[in-house]
């Protein structure tokens, strides 16, 4: 799903994630994965934004 | 004669897989439900794993000390939940990376990646009889395809 590290060639802007919005503390985040969650606030009412 | 195969390996998530070959040393762990973060120059992004999903370090080098060096970066990464820091391109540090580490579902090794063609952004890299093979995650350990054992030692112990 992602690497670390240049010397493999990974360019991050095409990975594929998506902009969240937590509706508990409207925290906005990029996130990637099936179990999203406000990464401040820990809570999964979140929409997706973009 | 390719004397590749697929073969698959049990393992817990207190264990860590060991493939050993002639230029290098892959490690792989169960990532387990959890949120990472991913850092970049310009951002940072919230990773989701799920229960099979595998943490993979790749390790330029053989011996002890890669060994141990890809067991405390594994335990770095998913145990103290250290960032995954991401270099921008053609940063000085990249050619003094000993390990790189890929997180997700699958991961394919190659000996010879091109900057900018891999958008898929599963590949990770390593020694040359690595090259091609494919590492995912499955329910009760690791499905390794187009692998020859002849030529990787493969043992696990506890991370």
């Amino acid at each position: 799903m992602c690497s670390v590290g240049d010397v493999v060639g990974i360019d991050v802007k095409t990975l594929s994630t998506s902009e969240y919005e937590c509706l508990d503390c409207n925290n906005k985040f990029k996130g990637i994965g099936k179990r999203v969650k406000c990464p401040t606030c820990k809570s999964s009412n979140v929409r997706k934004i973009g | 004669m390719s004397a590749r195969s697929d073969e698959f390996v049990r393992i817990g998530f207190d264990e860590i897989l060991y493939l050993c070959g002639r230029g290098g040393v892959i490690g792989v762990v169960k990532a387990g439900v959890g949120q990472w973060f991913i850092e970049t120059e310009e951002e940072e992004i919230a990773l989701f794993t799920e229960a099979d999903d595998l943490f993979v370090a790749s390790g330029f080098g053989t011996g002890e000390r890669i060994v141990k060096g890809i067991g405390c970066m594994l335990y770095l990464v998913r145990d103290v939940g250290s960032p995954l820091i991401v270099l921008p391109k053609d940063h000085p540090a990249s050619g003094r990376l000993k390990i790189v580490v890929s997180a997700g579902a699958k991961t394919t090794i190659s000996c010879d990646i091109t900057p900018g063609t891999h958008p898929e952004q599963d590949v990770l890299c390593g020694g040359g009889e690595f090259d091609g093979v494919r590492i995912t995650g499955v329910a009760g350990g690791v499905r390794l395809h187009n692998i020859d054992p002849g030529k990787i030692d493969i043992w696990t112990s506890k991370i």
